[in-house]
């Protein structure tokens, strides 16, 4: 192999993570393998988000060279499925350690049936490197929840490979035969014979360069659901590659206020044209949106039956449907914030309470019957409007346990309950 | 010779009680007249299926009692045909006629044809001149069982001892063992009518398996025979509140969504340690409730100046408040009163004529694209959190399997809000845009833009 491929080798680490979990009402340690590869001298690791993310409490990599140092998470981005991590440079100096870092490619010159390898850790093998080709260089999925339950897939393709990709690859390069990053390995199939998949290097090498930046990626939202428009031309009586159909308008959202509706076909955003006959065109054009300052204004041209039109929306901040997650010990509760779009999704009236996601048997919400799914929406009748209301009342409860009433919401139900010490 | 006496006394006792033992088989058989089986299809556009319930005999004009769960309360009375009337042993049905469910007692009404109604016996005719005694714990209680419809509905024979008498909220006795086929009848050891099978209670058992061998919970249901039963106090009043159409209407509604019990430690937190009560989960929009001013999440905790009883369990009282309203008319007034926050609010309500149901809503089956278009109520913009005022669009009711709307992608319950780009304003303008599509032959396609929970889709539907 190249000089190239032996230097991306000795970039390419173990990444063992301890992470919180709430989900069982009590603090909970999972622990979990993946890969990731360093990109610069002074120690930063690229990785899947679904590897290393804000639940990580504890992050170790293993060097090419056997050595184990520790490592803490810069920044994450769920929605492109990438983290960025640090190695502890004043352990590697203190103990000497070496390691080289990786160069990105341009996977926008990859074609298909190009040989490529994935290097990576799968079931814990260190240092596995997998060959196969790119089997398609424009695949499209979204994944509502697919990075531990955060949204990912909306504003990238992906690259599809053959080299074979399993668990604990996740984070792990694919390279082409010089040893240059491609893509990060983040998913595959399982049970189906080497269908894997990569984030672009060219998506990659964007994120790493905000998060090294910000530590986090700020992206626009207007509220639409895009769908291919795929033969529908005919119906709406539009030339072929012209517009991108709107299949749903969140209620609430920029889009709503500015009185786009579902059905109507988006031509143009700022006069830039659109284009949106293929799900593989879908990406792009919601990057286009995202990419957008919070709070720019838009211009969107569309089409509705078979008038043309136009309304200009202010986006706003892109949030994820997940919140903040806290685990309360005396009540044996894990509980999450309902974010906007939580309560967009699940129809409620606005995002007041905390979502129940954990309860310990024994303990006082288990014992009032508090169940997974419910909304806590006030406790000692004051409205639950974050967090911290829940870690006050909490606190307040262990330095003196006494009755707690709590108002929860189950579908569209709602009662009250008494949490007793 | 006092104590000889005695002793005469217990025996003369004895021989009555076997003296009465054997008139249990005339007891019997005179009894068994007043229990039929009722048998009726529901048809929808695929399918006729036959369901069969156990009914009793109530009047002499062969008015017959159904217990509410014998029928479906979504399926739509026009979807039920051909009701039949079984007597106990003979194979041969006879017509009879639906005639709707009363809401205060939840109970189906369905009368015999004529050529029936001279073997019919209403119960009425075994609840003694004079008033009874009242049930109490072990008195001895037997009722009628029937067998299935192969073995032409024969009756048989339960008996147990009462075991425990509840408020639930209707007084309801429960026996040791099955005693009776829901809504058949239960008598006493001289052949009084103490009352009515009611649905039966679910029993834990532990089920052990290779993987489980710590066993683990099944709940088990038996479907035909009940150890509970309504005592006679609770049906023989109202055997009379016969509907007036198949609907059930008029149905008095408040529109108090969600009622949910407060507990014991709730009400003690609350200070109302001696209350029993019920949370309003959402007041609805339009309600009789809404413009008495109830406001989501007060807590019911009176009603006509009384305070709502203690009932065990707690949840109870959500049945005592929901049956305070059905057994009253749309135009009456409900006193209630409130706990909203600290303070307690008295409220007035007219109670008012209860919007469209679902099963009342109208349908229409479009066989080409696939679907039924249902009439969108009330109900559904209630279930859709959208504005009741603005009642527009149609429910696909029922998707054909493998239709151009399933292959579409078309789902029951979604709504229909746009079909070929234009608003659908109510269910007769869809009627006549989809029969119109359906006629047109020469049409490629229809595109059909729904709502389904928070998003839309738009939907292309390939007709050739």
């Amino acid at each position: 192999m190249s000089g190239g491929f032996d230097r991306l080798l000795d970039s390419v680490v173990r990444i063992d993570v301890r992470e919180l979990n709430f989900e069982e009402g009590a603090r909970r340690i999972d622990a979990s393998i993946g890969s990731g590869v360093i990109l610069t001298q002074d120690g930063l690791i690229l990785t899947n988000a679904h590897v290393a993310g804000p639940r990580s409490v504890e992050i170790n990599v293993t060097l090419s060279n056997l050595e184990r140092v520790g490592a803490r998470l810069i920044g994450w981005d769920h929605w492109t499925d990438l983290s960025l991590l640090r190695i502890n440079l004043d352990d590697v100096k203190r103990r000497q350690l070496a390691f080289k870092h990786a160069e990105f490619g341009d996977s926008e010159r990859l074609y298909v049936g190009e040989t490529v390898y994935a290097v990576g850790t799968p079931h814990g093998l260190t240092r596995t490197v997998t060959r196969g080709i790119i089997s398609n260089n424009n695949r499209y999925f979204e994944d509502t929840e697919g990075v531990d339950g955060y949204e990912t897939g909306n504003f990238n393709t992906w690259l599809q490979t053959d080299a074979a990709i399993n668990p604990g690859n996740s984070g792990g390069p694919l390279v082409t035969e010089d040893g240059r990053i491609v893509g990060i390995t983040s998913r595959a199939y399982l049970g189906a014979n080497n269908l894997g998949f990569a984030i672009p290097s060219s998506i990659a090498k964007r994120v790493v360069a905000s998060l090294v930046r910000d530590g986090s990626i700020t992206r626009s939202y207007i509220g639409i659901v895009p769908k291919a428009l795929q033969d529908l031309e005919g119906f709406y009586d539009m030339a072929t590659n012209t517009g991108m159909l709107v299949d749903s308008v969140e209620s609430g959202s920029p889009a709503a206020g500015a009185g786009l509706r579902a059905g109507d076909i988006i031509l143009a955003i700022d006069g830039r044209k659109i284009d949106g006959r293929f799900p593989e065109q879908l990406p792009p054009i919601e990057n286009l949106i995202a990419s957008q300052a919070v709070g720019s204004s838009l211009v969107i041209a569309y089409k509705r039956a078979s008038r043309e039109a136009s309304a200009t929306l202010v986006t706003a901040r892109l949030e994820s449907r997940m919140g903040e997650e806290w685990v309360s010990d005396t009540w044996g509760i894990g509980v999450r914030k309902i974010s906007r779009a939580f309560a967009r999704e699940n129809q409620l009236h606005d995002d007041t309470g905390v979502l129940v996601i954990g309860v310990q048997r024994g303990f006082p919400a288990d014992v009032a019957g508090l169940a997974r799914g419910d909304i806590i929406t006030k406790i000692n009748q004051s409205p639950v409007n974050s967090l911290d209301v829940v870690r006050e009342v909490d606190a307040a409860y262990s330095a003196r346990p006494a009755p707690t009433l709590f108002e929860v919401q189950r579908e569209r139900r709602v009662s009250l309950v008494v949490l007793k010490p | 010779m006092k104590r000889l006496s005695l002793l005469v006394a217990a025996a003369a006792c004895l021989a009555g009680a076997r003296a009465r033992a054997a008139d249990l088989p005339s007891l019997w058989a005179e009894r068994a007249k007043c229990t039929v089986a009722v048998e009726y299809v529901t048809e929808t556009e695929l399918e006729r299926r036959p369901t069969i319930a156990y009914g009793t005999v109530v009047d002499s004009a062969g008015t017959i009692i159904l217990p509410s769960a014998a029928i479906d309360l979504r399926i739509s009375p026009r979807q039920m045909k051909d009701f039949k009337v079984y007597l106990p042993g003979d194979p041969e049905g006879s017509p009879a006629e639906y005639l709707g469910r009363d809401a205060y007692t939840g109970w189906h009404f369905v009368r015999a044809g004529p050529s029936v109604l001279g073997r019919l016996v209403p119960v009425t005719a075994f609840t003694g001149s004079a008033p009874g005694r009242e049930l109490q714990l072990a008195d001895e209680v037997w009722g009628v069982g029937l067998r299935n419809k192969d073995e032409d509905f024969m009756p048989y024979i339960l008996q147990s001892h009462v075991a425990l008498i509840q408020s639930l909220p209707q007084r309801t006795a429960i026996a040791q063992q099955e005693v009776a086929g829901p809504g058949l009848p239960v008598f006493d050891r001289d052949g009084r009518f103490v009352g009515l099978g009611a649905s039966s209670f679910g029993q834990t058992f532990l089920e052990f398996s290779g993987a489980e061998r710590g066993g683990s919970p099944v709940m088990l249901v038996n479907l035909e025979e009940s150890s509970a039963f309504l005592v006679a106090d609770e049906v023989l009043p109202f055997i009379g509140r016969i509907p007036k159409n198949v609907f059930g209407r008029p149905l008095a509604w408040l529109g108090a969504y969600g009622l949910e019990p407060m507990d014991r430690e709730v009400a003690a937190f609350l200070k109302l340690e001696s209350q029993s009560g019920a949370v309003v989960s959402e007041v609805l929009e339009g309600s009789p409730a809404e413009k008495a001013g109830m406001k989501a999440r007060d807590i019911i905790l009176g009603v006509d100046g009384k305070p709502l009883p203690r009932f065990r369990p707690d949840r109870v009282v959500v049945d005592y408040v929901e049956r305070l309203i059905a057994a009253r008319a749309p135009g009456d007034i409900l006193a209630l009163s409130v706990l909203r926050g600290p303070s307690r609010v008295e409220l007035r309500a007219t109670l008012e004529e209860e919007p469209r149901l679902v099963r009342e809503a109208d349908r229409t089956f479009f066989e080409k694209i696939g679907f039924t278009a249902r009439e969108f109520v009330y109900g559904d913009a209630i279930a859709r959190h959208s504005k009741a005022s603005e009642l527009s669009g149609v429910v696909a009711h029922l998707v054909k399997p493998n239709s151009p709307a399933d292959i579409a992608g078309l789902r029951p319950d979604d709504w229909i809000r746009e079909i070929d780009g234009a608003e659908i304003p109510g269910f007769a303008a869809a009627v006549a845009t989809l029969a119109a599509i359906e006629k047109d032959s020469s049409r490629p396609e229809t595109v059909f833009l729904v709502s389904r929970g928070s998003d839309t889709a738009v939907l292309r539907i390939k007709l050739r």
